[in-house]
């Protein structure tokens, strides 16, 4: 009965949303700061993914907000799956361990290629960190015995978030805003234009990298949950 | 050096940093520096609150509104920016339980965040900053390492995420609309937002920020988490984020959508709040959870109170809003070892004298005796729905009334309990030394109120006439932009 | 033809919320309504890229000389980027509960689990658990009651 009742209602919570967005003029947004950001994005920030020019220039604090969400999910988790058990499965077989060992490098190439580059094409720091997890990940799920040391990922994970506060703090000591974009913009397109924004996606790839593989770690290696 | 926008920036910067200390050379500055982070922001919004003479925007980044995002700091944003880094600091977790890094990290992100939501001028940006302060107190929470901590804190999660879901839903939903997110161009654009669909997307903001607000119908995660969760956490959520969840709202009510239906929507959910919270809370068996409900109640009233238009309801709601802030924050820190059943309090006075003592003044607050802060907070309130004179209001009146009687009802008891003279089944615990200090020091603060009623009143005048300035707020924030970009 | 494939899209997206919204309301095991958790905000960020779609635009990315076709609305891109990642972190976190609530309730059913945090609640706050915790007194099976046999013994009228 209850069920019934909940499934009415969402049913008409349905139909009601579909109503309001069905009058909705889809395909022709009103465009009121799309249009000016993609006529100023070249020129004020200089970077050819313009996504990349809102996510680290136009909305940087965002970006900010959106790393320490990140951070708070993974300090959280560590604060309920607690400290690591010291019994850990056996190693897996030899098909999965070589595996593994072809498949780390590629993953970590594939995985800062697509951070280095997010500023030209489509990708950044996000999308190469969830990469870069992976690729350290796969080493633990085939040697469950030799994981990489915790501290590490921690002091990377700190590290590179403190250098994205302090790349945007470095342009509130010159005079300007917090998180302007600083260093030459460079030609449009080029490895190596944007000024900051390149130091930024890195410093939020290798954060978002070391702390999923954390995550990815512990939710692992929670022994009794896994048995 | 004094710019605000470090008092956002500065904790963040320190909770990336605090897991670093742990157990090696610096262990002693992580112990110092969350507290001395809090210290400079609360320092820099004391600066800035001082010489405060017109209201200021902090473009970031340099990229000019409304493509960029802005920081907006009035007397309003100023005020719930100076509450956070103080009530933190009040609340710090200290280092005697384990894993006290993390907590204190969790701590610092949601100092970060709470005062982000007060200056954030940019709709999703305050989205950002709202999850920020959920994610946090999610940990904060569960961090309590008890079972039903860990259960409250993922029936919060569930509550909360779903939430945001329907606020994101109602961003998507204005963004379709209007292009825009800068709450200054939202405002020029409010006139498209009075339709049906604007009204849609309000109601969906409403809930998706009214999870933390604990807003009738989404405040069903508050009394266990309260009751299960450490009581200085409860502090925080139930006291200060609470608030500031208050005040995002409020902010997109009277920018972008200062229609009728709006005001009615909050009235009737404020109302709601109040009866839910009332009752429950009279029929509540342990302060913790009592203190919960009541918290729903009084909250219901902040609802209640920033529904009446023009200045009156900015004016009632702050002093509604400020006051339960002080109130509910010592009100928990007392229940940190006065928690439990309240029959098994019987004879808590003679444990600790100046416990009870606060708790009756707080109590009294509460109900809204003259002449402590809280009669003058529910005065207003009501004064103004007497003077908005239609039915609903009318109802609202009836509603705050008899919620007082049963406050009235519920408080009294729990005095009562604690004056009478012990028996074989109570045994009141003695109050912790720090949790009674900072308690102490908010009743201060409280009869400092009293006596001062007359400047503050001058000062939340000054504060409400901002507030509902909507035109200055566009002219500040627009007007900056010679030969405006995209309007 | 436009608004019918506004439409598809619109209810595609609603769709997976509501789906999202009826899986939290209505599942009684706590890992299924994280996955429900997922798919609504699978929906929400769904709506959210719809608001900056334009008819035969190009994606937002410049191959070095100026651009001379329209591009999609970049900021909904942005907007959606940060939301899944929001929506990851909350996941791995509702995850991390998930397993906790396992290990010390063992179940993952959310009344009995709620049922239990209620109990563990009262129990700590030292008041007598709202739910009786007794069973009814007596032996089983019950013996009838005492004026069924009075007519049984006085009966014999039928």
């Amino acid at each position: 009965m209850r069920n019934l009742a909940t499934l009415l209602f969402l049913g008409g919570l349905a139909f009601l949303l579909i109503v309001i967005t069905g009058s909705l003029d889809f395909g022709n947004p009103p465009m009121r700061i799309g249009e000016a950001i993609q006529q100023d994005a070249p020129a004020q920030v200089g970077a050819a993914n313009i996504v990349t020019a809102v996510v680290l220039g136009y909305r940087g604090l965002d970006t900010l907000g959106e790393l320490s969400i990140l951070f708070a999910a993974a300090t959280a988790g560590g604060l309920v799956l607690g400290s690591l058990p010291a019994r850990r499965r056996p190693d897996a077989g030899f098909v999965l361990r070589a595996g593994s060992d072809l498949m780390f490098p590629l993953l970590m190439v594939a995985g800062l290629y697509i951070v280095i580059h997010g500023h030209l094409s489509p990708g950044g720091g996000f999308q190469g960190g969830v990469i870069l997890a992976a690729a350290f990940f796969l080493p633990l799920l085939a040697r469950p015995q030799s994981t990489p040391g915790h501290g590490w990922l921690t002091v990377i994970e700190g590290l590179s978030g403190a250098a994205f506060i302090a790349i945007g703090l470095a342009a509130l000591y010159g005079g300007q805003a917090f998180l302007t974009p600083l260093l030459d913009k460079g030609t449009l397109g080029e490895l190596v234009s944007g000024g900051t924004l390149p130091l930024l996606y890195l410093a939020v790839g290798l954060k978002v990298g070391a702390e999923l593989s954390g995550l990815l770690m512990r939710l692992a290696e929670d022994e009794e949950a896994t048995s | 050096m004094t710019d605000i926008t470090l008092t956002v920036v500065l904790p963040l910067l320190g909770a990336f940093l605090l897991p670093l200390t742990r157990d090696n050379a610096l262990a002693w500055l992580g112990r110092l520096f969350g507290p001395l982070l809090l210290a400079v922001s609360a320092w820099i919004l004391f600066m800035h609150w001082s010489t405060f003479s017109a209201p200021q925007v902090v473009i970031l980044g340099g990229f000019a509104p409304p493509l960029g995002i802005v920081f907006y700091i009035d007397r309003l944003a100023l005020l719930f920016a100076l509450a956070v880094p103080l009530m933190t600091l009040l609340l710090w977790p200290g280092d005697a339980e384990k894993d006290a890094l993390r907590r204190q990290s969790l701590t610092l992100l949601l100092a970060a965040s709470l005062t982000g939501l007060a200056l954030s001028g940019d709709l999703f940006n305050i989205y950002v900053f709202y999850e920020l302060a959920a994610v946090a107190s999610y940990g904060l929470v569960a961090g309590s390492g008890s079972a039903a901590g860990y259960l409250a804190a993922f029936r919060y999660l569930l509550v909360s995420a779903l939430g945001s879901v329907i606020g994101l839903l109602g961003i998507g939903l204005i963004y379709f609309e209007t292009g825009t997110l800068n709450l200054a161009h939202l405002a020029t654009l409010s006139d498209e937002l009075a339709s049906p669909q604007g009204l849609a997307a309000f109601a969906m903001l409403v809930i998706g920020f009214g999870v933390k607000a604990e807003l009738f119908p989404v405040n069903g995660w508050v009394p266990e988490v309260y009751a299960a969760a450490n009581r200085r956490v409860a502090a925080l959520l139930a006291g200060l984020a609470s608030k500031l969840a208050v005040l995002v709202i409020v902010r997109v009510l009277l920018l972008v959508f200062p229609g009728e239906e709006a005001r009615q929507l909050l009235l009737m959910l404020g109302i709601l709040g109040v009866i839910t919270g009332e009752l429950a809370a009279w029929q509540a068996r342990d302060l913790s959870r009592m203190l919960a409900w009541s918290s729903i109640g009084q909250l219901g009233i902040v609802f209640i109170a920033f529904s009446l238009p023009g200045e009156a309801g900015l004016i009632a709601g702050v002093a509604v809003a400020m006051h339960h802030l002080v109130v509910k924050t010592a009100l928990f820190l007392l229940a940190e070892r006065w928690g439990g059943s309240i029959d098994k309090l019987r004879g808590a006075a003679g444990v600790s004298a100046l416990g009870a003592g606060l708790f009756v003044l707080f109590a009294l607050s509460l109900l809204g005796l003259p002449p402590l802060p809280g009669f003058w907070s529910k005065f207003l309130v009501l004064g103004g729905l007497a003077e908005a004179a239609t039915a609903m209001h009318y109802l609202a009146m009836t509603v705050v009334l008899t919620g007082t009687v049963l406050e009235g009802a519920y408080l009294l008891r729990v005095i009562t309990t604690l004056y009478a003279s012990p028996d074989d089944t109570s045994a009141p615990q003695s109050q912790k030394g720090s949790s009674l200090l900072a308690s102490a020091l908010l009743g201060v603060a409280l009869i400092a109120a009293a006596v001062l009623i007359e400047p503050l009143w001058q000062t939340l005048g000054d504060i409400a006439a901002q507030g509902v300035d909507t035109a200055g707020y566009t002219q500040a924030v627009l007007g900056t932009v010679s030969g405006s970009a995209g309007s | 033809m436009s608004t019918l494939f506004g439409l598809i899209f619109f209810v595609g997206a609603i769709g997976l919320c509501v789906i999202g919204i009826a899986g939290i309301v209505l599942s009684r095991n706590l890992f299924r309504m994280v996955l429900a958790l997922a798919i609504a905000e699978a929906g929400a960020n769904l709506m959210l890229v719809l608001a900056g779609y334009r008819w035969d635009a190009v994606a937002p990315i410049l191959a070095g000389t100026p651009a001379t076709q329209p591009m999609v609305d970049p900021v909904p891109q942005a907007m959606v980027l940060t939301a899944i990642v929001i929506g990851v972190g909350v996941q791995a976190l509702a995850l991390s509960l998930v397993i906790r609530v396992k290990q010390r309730y063992a179940t993952l059913d959310m009344r009995e689990a709620r049922q239990r945090m209620q109990d563990d609640l009262d129990r700590e706050a030292g008041i007598t658990p709202s739910r009786s915790q007794e069973q009814p007194a007596g032996e089983r099976p019950l013996p009838p009651p005492s004026h069924v046999a009075v007519e049984a013994a006085g009966g014999g009228h039928d």
